[in-house]
């Protein structure tokens, strides 16, 4: 009879024994998918913001634990502006407000008229709102097909009720999301005169990029220039810690998975020492033993990553539903999140099935025989 | 050979034991105490004797299980402290009869067979038939998918032996084979075992404490305090 066959046959056969531990699997796996799926979703919408404007980088102000805390005042716009090789540069205040407990993250980008354009912003329906305007908005489409809101209706945002007067769209789903204010109106109502969090850089056609970036960084070396999303992390701390607890609670949950697996297996081999120490005494070699140890592992470990995917999928979105964190997570599922799965469900089931199944393997089998 | 364990025909030895003595580890169980003994090929020899006399012990060494603290066990001409693939041995130059716990019971009667033969080059369904094959001539041929627990104690002993077999080797080596059986399932056992030597020319080894099994061998020798007393003819 092939291993492989006694293998499938054992897990089946003990199904108490073999459902406890592939659960047991299920749910580190489950653990460290969600993490990686949730801190990949928080990065991609902590990103998301730099792509709503079609620059090619972004300015932001060094050091900052959240990048919506970034200062960048009027002068240091006029000087980014003045660099060579820049041939635009947008600067928006971004803002968030809890408008009702549904939606507590609200996104509020300041932004002059005359910016939309070189911004990628689309009206798509209505007019742009006029650049000294007091009481005037747009609403994202996404924004306003989830409020519904249309123009000419009114909004309550900032404390004051505005008129709704244009719906716009960015081709991005965090910036479609979102409002858009006239940036005085909205560096007033947050008392931040003069003030933007990014500036959204684009170069003059045949100038390199890293050239503008370099010169930027050595003249202002305040700021921090974003070209890609895996720099972001420069800017943010926030983003930094979540991804590093992430990581940690992923290694701690691997750690717990492989001690569950190692103490059952234990448990569980400690039963069957007659068995192994029969096989070893009709002619299986102690490699035959330990594959057959190990192999059960492996078959559980495959279930149970399967199963525990499937759980981390349910358990990221229903985070998605969490008051907190809509609109803010995005479930962000990618084909290296299920490999990290796969992986995690291996490594915890060779940690915790090697010992035990070298155990098996090496006991004398009159030893093992003699088991009671 | 002379002494009361040498072969009583004058063929040629399969197993020759010589003056071994094995004492476990704390050093003060002297299992076996200068036994010697030989077995010709075909022969069916019975090893009896008192509990704790040694018996087991010697069969163990015989199966590879273990290994004298002194002395030499031949086996087809071979030193077994020589033999370096010990696993190999086990699966295809000797088969194991174990008197209880000895099949897996998660396993059918089919499988239970089948596990014996994980090296086997073949093909899955060649394994099967051998195994197949194996329970016809164990009169279970409508047993094969029956777990232990599904066979009574006579059965089990018969599937036991067929795995023994499967691999087809030239020595069946049984440790107390009928102690779990009725009278009627022993009568059988013991046919079977005859059938086995007389067909297929194997080498037989029991370990029995009860008199009238061992009655059912060629050849009977006695153990007492780890030596062999005395060795008769059936």
């Amino acid at each position: 009879m092939p291993i492989i066959s006694v293998v499938l046959h054992n897990v089946w056969k003990k199904k108490a024994r073999s459902l406890g531990l592939a659960l047991a699997i299920a749910f580190a796996v489950m653990t460290v998918v969600t993490l990686s799926v949730v801190g990949d979703g928080l990065e991609q919408s902590a990103t998301a913001i730099l792509k709503v404007g079609k620059a090619n980088f972004t300015i932001v102000q060094k050091g900052v634990p959240d990048i919506l805390n970034s200062t960048i005042d009027q002068g240091t716009l006029t000087r980014i502006r003045e660099t060579p090789g820049v041939a635009s540069a947008v600067g928006v205040l971004v803002e968030t407000e809890k408008i009702n407990a549904a939606n507590p993250v609200f996104i509020e980008v300041g932004i002059s008229p005359s910016d939309l354009k070189p911004f990628g912003v689309t009206v798509v329906a209505g007019h742009p709102y006029s650049a000294d305007a007091t009481n005037q908005m747009m609403l994202g489409w996404r924004a306003a097909q989830h409020f519904g809101i249309h123009v000419g209706d009114k909004f309550k945002a900032n404390g004051t009720v505005n008129t709704v007067v244009g719906i716009f769209s960015t081709g991005n789903s965090f910036g479609d999301d979102a409002s858009m204010f006239p940036l005085p109106a909205l560096q007033g109502y947050n008392r931040v005169p003069g003030i933007v969090t990014m500036v959204f850089v684009k170069t003059v056609p045949g100038v390199p990029v890293s050239s503008v970036t370099r010169r930027i960084s050595r003249n202002l070396p305040e700021l921090s220039t974003i070209t890609t999303a895996s720099q972001f992390g420069r800017a943010d701390l926030t983003l930094v810690f979540v991804k590093a607890a992430a990581t940690g609670s992923a290694i701690l949950a691997v750690v717990i998975g492989a001690i569950i697996v190692g103490n059952t297996m234990l448990l569980s081999l400690f039963e069957r020492t007659r068995e192994f120490g029969l096989l070893r005494a009709i002619g299986w070699t102690k490699t035959q033993v330990l594959s057959l140890v190990m192999g059960e592992g492996l078959v559980l470990a495959l279930v149970g990553a399967g199963v525990g995917v499937g759980l981390s999928f349910a358990a990221a979105v229903a985070l998605e539903h969490v008051p907190a964190l809509i609109g803010v997570l995005h479930a962000h599922f990618t084909t290296s999140a299920f490999w990290r799965g796969l992986l995690t469900a291996l490594v915890m089931t060779l940690l915790g099935t090697f010992y035990p199944a070298l155990r098996a393997a090496l006991r004398s089998p009159l030893d093992a025989l003699g088991h009671e | 050979m002379n002494g009361p364990g040498a072969a009583s025909v004058a063929s040629e030895p399969i197993i020759e034991v010589v003056d071994v003595v094995k004492v476990y580890r704390d050093g003060n169980i002297r299992a076996l105490d200068g036994v010697s003994l030989t077995v010709a090929r075909s022969e069916f020899v019975s090893i009896t004797g008192p509990s704790g006399c040694g018996k087991s012990t010697l069969l163990n060494l015989l199966a590879a299980l273990d290994q004298p603290t002194s002395g030499v066990v031949k086996v087809n001409g071979r030193d077994l402290r020589q033999v370096k693939d010990l696993s190999r041995y086990r699966r295809e130059e000797v088969g194991l009869v174990f008197q209880l716990h000895n099949l897996l019971p998660q396993l059918s009667a089919l499988a239970n067979i089948e596990i014996a033969m994980p090296h086997s080059r073949g093909r899955s369904q060649s394994r099967a038939e051998r195994a197949r094959d194996l329970l016809a001539e164990m009169g279970l041929a409508s047993a094969e998918r029956r777990v232990p627990a599904q066979l009574s104690g006579g059965e089990r002993q018969r599937v036991a032996i067929a795995r023994a077999l499967a691999n087809d080797p030239g020595i069946l080596l049984a440790d107390e084979p009928t102690g779990s059986l009725d009278s009627a399932s022993v009568d059988n056992f013991l046919q079977l075992l005859r059938r086995l030597r007389a067909e297929h020319g194997t080498t037989i080894v029991m370990v029995t404490h009860d008199n009238e099994v061992a009655a059912a061998a060629d050849r009977t020798i006695e153990m007492s305090d780890g030596r062999v007393v005395m060795a008769h003819v059936s």
